[in-house]
């Protein structure tokens, strides 16, 4: 397998502060890469780093380039939406297809035209960005992404300010328009619930630091909770929980790396939700 | 690389409507004051058959000349001054609107280099925008020509003789040409500087780029009693290497009682090579390069997360 992303020793310091720590991972071809992690944990930054937008220390390499460095060769081959807002307010539709189909040389104009067609922004080429909804632009600018053949694409919280509706259809579209085995995806949000069945992998990142690295498929393996109570709670407990939480007088203990047959005759066992992993791993980082 | 020019300088021209819609409006109210200006000299007639009379058969060739091109000079002159306004809001605004309105990720996701971007700026602020002013200017004069002359036939005048015949139309046109872009390059240190501040200001562009202009030569004066500072800024303008040494004393040749044909070309008070040949020209274009590439730096390296 190919890696697209690989980072080795990266660390990026605003000063005194730490906003990545010494982190190193990879990316390979073909994934769904979720970056989950709280506010502040580091996320925008290490996604920047990747976009070559700032200047990190350690091994960073994209494609094979040093983003930073080679940035127009990347962005021919990467495509990024960091928040639907980002889209210039002044321009047409128009205007903007045909700006994009003149500078990016991976951009398909018919392949554009064809994903607009099925959307509300169809009848409305001649209008300028800022008199279109906020769920149009998210459509619009998807669609202009989706028409660029690129090998990595980077969303950093794509729905933001979306409502429910447009939420769902984003990330249906991207499966269905956007991606195949030959292209990569990189996802922040804190819609975590929403993005969870469409990843192969993911990251969770804190206080600038990987606490987690896995593909979705080990994470049913590498960790289960356990719904129990009494006697047997306590019996769960001396085995050695990474969390526990309470629900309707009943215990949830979610633990990792688990001898599944101690825990069976304990209580009912499930996969946990990405949410409920991450909210775990980040106590955890923090005690 | 050009292809990438092009559709950047065009972006500018969408988004900054300014560049065309200002020049158009301006010519609209000067073709207007034009027009009101005919209908009410049409009160004195008898004056007026008097000096159409005057113009048709006493007056040569030259004073037609000189006095179309007055009336070309009249109207044009507050083309340059709007201009000089437009590229200031347009320098401060070019790489600060984008920062402000977020859109700064998106332009930045395509490839498309900062310095390319930059250069699209610059390139529209020193030719896009006085190219379009002159090609206004020459609408104008024609739109003001065709007013005239059907103002003249009415007034039983002969337009074909009178207006198209003595109208200097090369000259005047070659003139506002080299006029505006000689200008927009030789006020180029003050372009490159509202680039870089509308590159790094993060409020404000028109107070951050003003404020230094004025506050250096209030302390050089204090500390220096010189004036060095203002009178190379605020003073530049007028400094402008293009035009010969004006003998205006031998416009009106006086012994002939008639105008000196060769003064009356604006062509003949215009020395581009000494406007090339000039050491001031060239140094205010490495100063604006200077800033120019300041701003190229502060938008690859600005980060601010």
């Amino acid at each position: 397998m190919t890696s697209l992303v690989t980072a080795r020793g990266v660390s990026k310091h605003y000063g005194k502060i730490c906003a990545v720590d010494n982190v190193s991972f990879d990316i390979d071809k073909g994934k769904i890469m979720g970056l989950i992690g709280p506010n502040g944990a580091g996320k925008t930054t290490l996604l920047k780093a990747v976009l070559g937008l700032t200047e990190c220390d350690g091994d960073l390499s994209v494609l094979g380039l040093d983003p930073f460095r080679q940035r127009k060769e990347l962005m021919r081959n990467i495509c990024f939406i960091a928040d639907v807002a980002v889209l210039p307010r002044w321009i047409r539709v128009s205007q903007l297809l045909d700006f994009v189909e003149s500078t990016h040389p991976n951009f398909s104009r018919e392949k554009a035209e064809a994903l607009l067609a099925n959307t509300k922004v169809n009848t409305r080429r001649d209008s300028r960005v800022r008199e279109l909804s906020k769920g149009m632009v998210a459509q619009l600018h998807l669609a202009i992404i989706a028409a660029i053949d690129a090998r990595l694409l980077v969303l950093d919280e794509p729905t933001l300010g979306l409502d429910i509706i447009f939420r769902k259809e984003f990330y249906a579209n991207l499966l269905s328009d956007y991606f195949d085995e030959e292209r990569t995806i990189l996802v922040t949000t804190h819609q975590v619930e929403e993005i969870e069945n469409i990843l192969t992998d993911i990251m969770f990142i804190n206080e600038g630091r990987i606490i987690l690295d896995a593909s979705m498929d080990s994470l049913g393996e590498d960790y289960v909770e356990l719904l129990t109570s009494g006697d047997k709670a306590e019996q769960a407990r001396s085995i050695g929980p990474i969390a526990e939480r309470d629900v309707f007088g009943k215990k949830i203990m979610l633990f990792e790396k688990p001898d599944r047959e101690r825990l069976e005759p304990l209580g009912d066992l499930h996969t946990p939700s990405v949410a409920d992993l991450f909210v775990a791993k980040v106590k955890g980082a923090m005690t | 690389m050009i292809g990438n020019q092009l559709a950047l300088i065009r972006r500018e021209i969408w988004e900054h409507r300014s560049i065309y819609v200002t020049p158009i409006a301006i010519a609209v109210i000067v073709s207007l004051v034009s027009l009101a200006g005919m209908v009410t000299v049409s009160a004195f007639d008898k004056e007026l058959n008097m000096a159409l009379f005057g113009a048709s058969n006493i007056a040569g060739d030259a004073e037609r000349q000189a006095a179309l091109t007055a009336f070309f000079l009249g109207t044009s002159w507050i083309f340059l001054f709007a201009l000089a306004i437009l590229t200031t809001f347009y320098t401060l605004d070019s790489l600060y609107a984008e920062r402000k309105d977020k859109s700064i990720l998106f332009w930045r996701s395509l490839p498309i280099t900062d310095a390319e971007t930059v250069v699209s700026k610059l390139l529209t602020a020193l030719f896009v925008l006085p190219l379009v002013t002159v090609a206004v200017i020459i609408l104008t004069h024609l739109v003001n020509l065709v007013i005239t002359s059907g103002w003249v036939i009415v007034k039983g005048g002969n337009a074909a003789h009178l207006i198209w015949g003595s109208v200097p139309l090369f000259d005047n046109w070659a003139a506002a040409l080299i006029v505006t872009v000689a200008s927009a390059l030789w006020m180029s240190p003050l372009i490159g500087w509202f680039l870089f501040v509308s590159a790094f200001t993060k409020r404000s562009p028109l107070l951050m780029a003003f404020m230094p202009l004025i506050i250096i030569p209030i302390i050089e004066w204090i500390f220096f009693r010189s004036k060095i500072f203002a009178s190379a800024v605020f003073g530049r303008g007028e400094m402008i290497p293009l035009f010969r040494e004006m003998d205006i004393e031998h416009f009106f040749d006086e012994d002939r009682m008639v105008v000196n044909e060769e003064l009356v070309r604006l062509l003949a008070h215009i020395d581009v090579g000494k406007f090339l040949l000039s050491p001031s020209v060239w140094t205010g274009l490495v100063v604006c390069g200077l800033f120019a590439t300041a701003a190229i730096y502060v938008r690859r390296y600005r980060d601010d997360s």
